[in-house]
C-alpha cells in the first residue's frame, strides 16, 4: 500500500439470490482524492458503496481502510461518511443539532462540537438557517445540511450516493461546485456515485466506470472520455457506435459536423431539438446506422431534411460480445 | 383537517350516523338520569363501595393486562416490523386472529388450556392459576389484546426509513444510539398506543370477569349491566356509564393521538427489511416471544376446535355435544335453534359490515379532501371508541327502543351497535390506503371536469378497492365476535352465537358451550381468511 492510499478494494463480489451484482471489483482511493464512480442504473454502484460503508452483509473479497481490513467492522466504527441520495435529517432537530449529531455521538466536548458546527455552518453557508427545522428547508438546503452533518465527525472518506439526483436542475450546478470546493478545502477523500456522465466527468479527479457489476474503465476524466475501451463504455459516455468492416468505431456527437453536399456521408435528420444551450440531431445514414450531432446556436435543420455528416476522429473499439452494432459506412 | 367549501354536506351521513346513534343517546341517558335523581344521585353513586370496587377492579385488571401485553407484545412487534424472515406475513396474519375472536372464545380456550385436564395445565401444574381468578382474566385480556400491541409496535418500527438509521450509523452512532434516536421512540409510540387500548378494553371487559372470577372481580361494565338489569336501577347505571366514559376518556384520546402521530410521522422514505441479526443477544428473546405468541394462538384455537368437536352431549345423552347443540335440547335452553342463532349472527355482522362499508366510502372522501389525511374530521369514525360497548348499548336501548318500537327494533339496534364498535378498526386500513393514493389521480379527473366527489369515486376509490373489501370483512369479523353490546340488547329471538355461547357457559353446560366455541372459531377463521384474501394488510 502506498502512503497516499486510503481505501483499497480487492476482488469484491456480491450476489443477490444467485445473481451477481458485483463481480471481482477492485479500486483504490488516495487521501483527499475525489473519485467518481459512474455507471447506468443497475450497474452495482450503490451496492459497492454500501459494501464500503458496511451497510450490507459483506461479500467475497477484501476492503481495507488505511491498510486495515474492515469487511467485518460495523458501519459506526468504520469512520466512513455516507451522503445518501435520499436526504433524511432527524426531523425534530434543528440544522445546528443535526450537524452536531456525529461529534456528539463521538463524545466530543461541547466546545469542540460547537466549533465544528460553526465551521461547517460557515463553510456551507448555512449560518442563517442554523435554527430551522428540516421541514422548513428547501431540497437544496437540506442537501447542504446533510453534507455538513456527514462531514462533522471528520471522516477521512465520504461516500456520496447520487447526491445531486434529487436536486432541481438549476441548483445542481451550484451544488456541484460547492461539493468540490468543500472537499478540496477540508482535504477529505470522496467516492461519488452518479449515473450522470457529465456530472461525473466534471467533478472527478479520477473516474471509474462500472458496467454490469464490473469495473471496466478507470483514469483521469479527460482520458476516460477521450478513449473509451469498449462499445458499452462508449455508449455510456454518449458516443455513437458504428459498425465498420474493421470493427466498431466510436464517434462523439461534438466531433461530428454537418457539411455541404458531397463532402460527407449522406443521411436524413431523424430527430432534432434543443438540449441545454445547444441542439442535438439524430441522423439516419443512408448507408445504414445512426449518428448523433451536436451544435451550438439555433437548430439549423428540420426532421426529414437531407444532410451530410463528417467527422475527424473516431475511436476503434474491440468487437462487442453478443449482438453487434448496426452496420454503417463511415466518412 | 378543514374540508373544502362545498364538501361539508358530505360530512352529514357520517356525522349524522355517529351523532344519532352514539352522541344523542348518551346525552339523553345522562339527561334522564339527572332528571330522575339529580346531582345527588351521582354523589351517592361515587360513594357506593360496590361501584368503587368495580372501578378499582377495572383499573387493576386494565393496568396488569396492558403491562403483560406490552411485555410479550413489544419484542414480537419489533421482530415483526424490523426484520425480513420467511413466513413473516403469515405470522403477522396469525397474530391478528385473537383480535377477531369473540372474547368469550378466548375465555373458553384459556380455561381449557390451563384448567384441569388441559394440555398446559396438566404438563405444567403451576400454570393452573391462569384458569380462573385475576390471573385468568389477565391471561384472556392479553391473548385478546396482544395483537394491538404487536401490530402497532410493528407500525412504529416500520415508520422509520431504513436510510435514516443507516445515515446515523455512518455518523458513528452505535445500534443502541440509533435505537434511541430513531426507531426506539417510534416503536414505543406504537406499543404505548396498543397498551392504552389494551388497558381500556381490559378495564371494561365483561365476560371474562364474570365467567372466570365472579362478582368480586366485577368491572365497571359488569356493574353497569348489573345495576340496569339485576337491580333495575337505570339511573344508577347511567351515572356509572358517565363515570366510565369520564375515567377512560383520557386514555382513549391518548390512543387516538398516538395513532395519529404514528401515521403522520414527518420522516419520508422507504423501509427496507433487513436480515435477522441472529448473533445479537436481543434477537433470540424477540424471536422467542414471537414464536410463543404464535404457538399460544395456534394451541388455543386447536384446543377449542378439537375439544368442541370431541365433547360429549350433556346429562349422559347419547351423541356428541355438537349434535346436541343442533337438537331440541339446546333449543329449549336457548329459546331458539342454533341454526337460527347462526343466521342472526351472519345477518347482524353482514349488515354491520355493509354500514361500515358505506360510511367508509363517505369518510374516505374526507380523508382525501383534507390536508392532513390521517386525522381530523375523519376522526368522527373514532368517536365510538370513547364509549364502551355496555354504555353504547345502554344508551341505544334507552333512547332508540321506544322510538323504533316493534320487534325489529332489537336487530336494528344490534346492527347499529356492531357497526359503531367496528368502525374505528375496520376503517383504519382504508384510511391508510386512501392516504397513499397519489393526489394526481383526483387532480387529473378534476381537470377533465369531474366534481371532487365523482373524481374520488371514479379515480381514487378503485385504487383502494382491496382496502375497502378488507374493511368490510374486518367489520364483519368484528361483528361476528361482538358480545357485550349484543348480549345487552339481544332478546331470545335475536340471540347470536356469542350470546348463545355465553348462556351455555353461564349455565355451566361445558359440552355444548365447547361445541359452540368451536363453531365460533370456525366462523371467525373463515372471516379471517376472507380478510386475508382481500390482499390488503389490516391496520389497527
Amino acid at each position: 500500500m502506498s502512503s497516499s492510499e486510503l481505501l483499497r478494494v480487492r476482488g469484491l463480489s456480491v450476489a443477490w439470490e444467485g445473481r451477481p451484482v458485483l463481480d471481482g471489483v477492485g479500486l483504490e482511493v488516495g487521501r483527499a482524492e475525489y473519485v467518481v464512480l459512474m455507471g447506468p442504473n443497475g450497474s452495482g454502484k450503490t451496492t459497492l458503496l454500501r459494501q464500503i460503508a458496511g451497510l450490507d452483509p459483506p461479500g467475497a473479497g477484501s476492503i481495507s481502510l488505511r491498510g486495515r481490513r474492515i469487511e467485518r467492522v460495523p458501519p459506526h466504527r468504520r469512520g466512513i461518511g455516507l451522503l445518501a441520495q435520499e436526504v433524511l435529517l432527524l426531523p425534530g432537530r434543528t440544522v445546528r443539532e443535526n450537524i452536531a449529531y456525529g461529534p456528539e455521538v463521538a463524545g466530543l466536548s461541547s466546545a469542540e462540537v460547537d466549533r465544528r458546527v460553526e465551521e461547517l455552518l460557515g463553510l456551507l453557508r448555512l449560518t442563517p438557517l442554523s435554527e430551522r427545522l428540516p421541514m422548513q428547508l428547501s431540497g437544496g438546503e437540506r442537501q447542504r445540511v446533510a453534507l455538513a452533518r456527514t462531514l462533522a465527525p471528520r471522516p477521512e472518506l465520504v461516500l456520496l450516493d447520487e447526491p445531486l439526483a434529487a436536486v432541481d436542475p438549476e441548483l445542481r450546478g451550484e451544488l456541484r461546485g460547492e461539493l468540490r470546493r468543500v472537499f478540496r478545502e477540508l482535504g477529505v477523500a470522496a467516492v461519488h456515485v452518479t449515473h450522470d456522465r457529465e456530472e461525473g466527468l466534471w467533478m472527478g479527479d479520477r473516474v471509474l466506470v462500472l458496467l454490469g457489476g464490473r469495473l471496466v474503465e478507470a483514469g483521469p476524466p479527460g482520458e476516460v472520455h477521450a478513449h473509451p475501451h469498449s462499445v458499452a463504455v462508449a455508449r455510456f459516455l454518449g458516443y455513437s457506435v458504428l459498425a465498420t468492416p474493421a470493427g466498431p468505431r466510436a464517434v462523439h456527437p461534438r466531433e461530428v459536423r454537418l457539411v455541404p453536399d458531397g463532402a460527407g456521408i449522406a443521411g436524413r435528420i431523424a430527430a432534432i431539438g434543443p438540449v441545454g444551450g445547444e441542439w442535438l440531431a439524430e441522423v439516419a445514414l443512408e448507408e445504414g446506422g445512426r449518428i448523433e450531432v451536436r451544435g451550438s446556436g439555433v437548430a439549423p435543420y428540420v426532421p426529414g431534411e437531407r444532410v451530410h455528416v463528417r467527422w475527424e476522429r473516431e475511436v476503434p473499439l474491440p468487437p462487442e460480445e453478443g449482438p453487434s452494432p448496426s452496420p454503417a459506412q463511415r466518412g | 383537517m378543514r374540508p373544502r367549501t362545498g364538501t361539508v354536506w358530505i360530512l352529514a351521513p357520517v356525522l349524522g350516523f355517529v351523532a344519532l346513534f352514539a352522541l344523542v343517546p348518551v346525552v339523553a341517558l345522562i339527561g334522564e338520569a339527572l332528571a330522575q335523581q339529580g346531582a345527588g344521585g351521582f354523589v351517592a353513586l361515587i360513594h357506593d363501595p360496590l361501584n368503587l370496587a368495580a372501578l378499582d377492579n377495572s383499573l387493576v385488571q386494565g393496568g396488569l393486562s396492558a403491562a403483560a401485553a406490552v411485555a410479550v407484545g413489544y419484542p414480537a412487534g419489533v421482530f415483526l416490523g424490523r426484520y425480513d424472515w420467511p413466513g413473516r406475513g403469515l405470522v403477522r396474519a396469525v397474530l391478528l386472529v385473537p383480535f377477531l375472536l369473540p372474547s368469550l372464545v378466548v375465555v373458553v380456550g384459556v380455561e381449557q388450556l390451563f384448567g384441569p385436564g388441559g394440555p398446559i395445565g396438566t404438563a405444567l401444574p403451576f400454570t393452573g392459576v391462569f384458569a380462573h381468578g385475576l390471573p385468568g382474566i389477565v391471561a384472556v385480556n392479553v391473548v385478546f389484546n396482544v395483537p394491538l400491541v404487536v401490530l402497532l409496535t410493528a407500525v412504529g418500527v416500520e415508520s422509520v426509513p431504513t436510510a435514516l438509521e443507516e445515515s446515523l450509523a455512518t455518523l458513528g452512532a452505535p445500534p443502541a444510539r440509533v435505537y434511541r434516536d430513531t426507531w426506539g421512540p417510534a416503536s414505543w409510540l406504537g406499543a404505548a398506543a396498543g397498551a392504552l387500548l389494551t388497558f381500556v378494553f381490559s378495564a371494561l371487559a365483561f365476560a371474562s370477569p364474570i365467567l372466570l372470577c365472579g362478582p368480586r372481580c366485577s368491572t365497571l361494565e359488569v356493574r353497569i349491566y348489573a345495576l340496569d338489569q339485576s337491580f333495575l336501577d337505570p339511573a344508577g347505571a347511567a351515572f356509572l356509564a358517565v363515570l366510565t366514559v369520564a375515567v377512560f376518556l383520557a386514555p382513549t384520546l391518548a390512543y387516538l393521538v398516538f395513532v395519529a402521530r404514528l401515521r403522520s410521522r414527518p420522516t419520508a422514505g422507504e423501509r427496507r427489511g433487513r436480515a435477522v441479526p441472529w448473533r445479537r443477544p436481543a434477537t433470540l428473546p424477540m424471536a422467542a416471544a414471537t414464536l410463543l405468541l404464535v404457538a399460544a394462538v395456534v394451541t388455543l384455537l386447536g384446543e377449542v376446535v378439537v375439544r368442541g368437536f370431541d365433547a360429549a352431549a350433556p346429562g349422559g345423552a347419547a351423541g356428541s355435544a355438537l349434535g346436541y347443540l343442533f337438537g331440541p335440547g339446546a333449543q329449549a335452553t336457548l329459546g331458539l335453534s342454533i341454526v337460527a342463532a347462526i343466521g342472526n349472527t351472519l345477518v347482524f355482522a353482514g349488515s354491520a359490515a355493509a354500514i361500515a362499508l358505506l360510511l367508509g366510502v363517505v369518510s374516505g372522501f374526507l380523508v382525501r379532501a383534507g390536508r392532513r389525511p390521517a386525522f381530523g374530521l375523519s376522526g368522527v369514525i373514532y368517536l365510538p371508541l370513547l364509549l364502551s360497548p355496555i354504555v353504547l348499548a345502554l344508551a341505544l336501548a334507552g333512547f332508540w327502543r321506544p322510538v323504533l318500537g316493534g320487534p325489529s327494533a332489537t336487530w336494528v339496534l344490534i346492527v347499529i351497535a356492531q357497526s359503531l364498535l367496528a368502525l374505528p378498526f375496520a376503517l383504519q386500513g382504508l384510511s391508510v390506503a386512501l392516504a397513499r393514493v397519489p393526489r394526481g389521480y383526483r387532480e387529473g379527473a378534476q381537470s377533465l371536469g369531474a366534481s371532487p366527489f365523482s373524481a374520488y369515486l371514479d379515480a381514487e376509490l378503485p385504487l383502494a378497492r382491496p382496502a375497502l373489501l378488507t374493511a368490510a370483512m374486518f367489520a364483519f369479523a368484528l361483528g361476528l365476535g361482538e358480545f357485550t353490546a349484543t348480549y345487552f340488547l339481544a332478546t331470545p329471538a335475536t340471540t347470536t352465537l356469542t350470546v348463545a355461547l355465553y348462556r351455555l357457559s353461564a349455565l355451566r353446560s361445558p359440552g355444548p358451550a365447547d361445541a359452540a366455541a368451536a363453531l365460533l372459531v370456525l366462523f371467525s377463521l373463515a372471516a379471517f381468511l376472507v380478510v386475508e384474501l382481500g390482499g390488503r394488510r389490516v391496520e389497527l
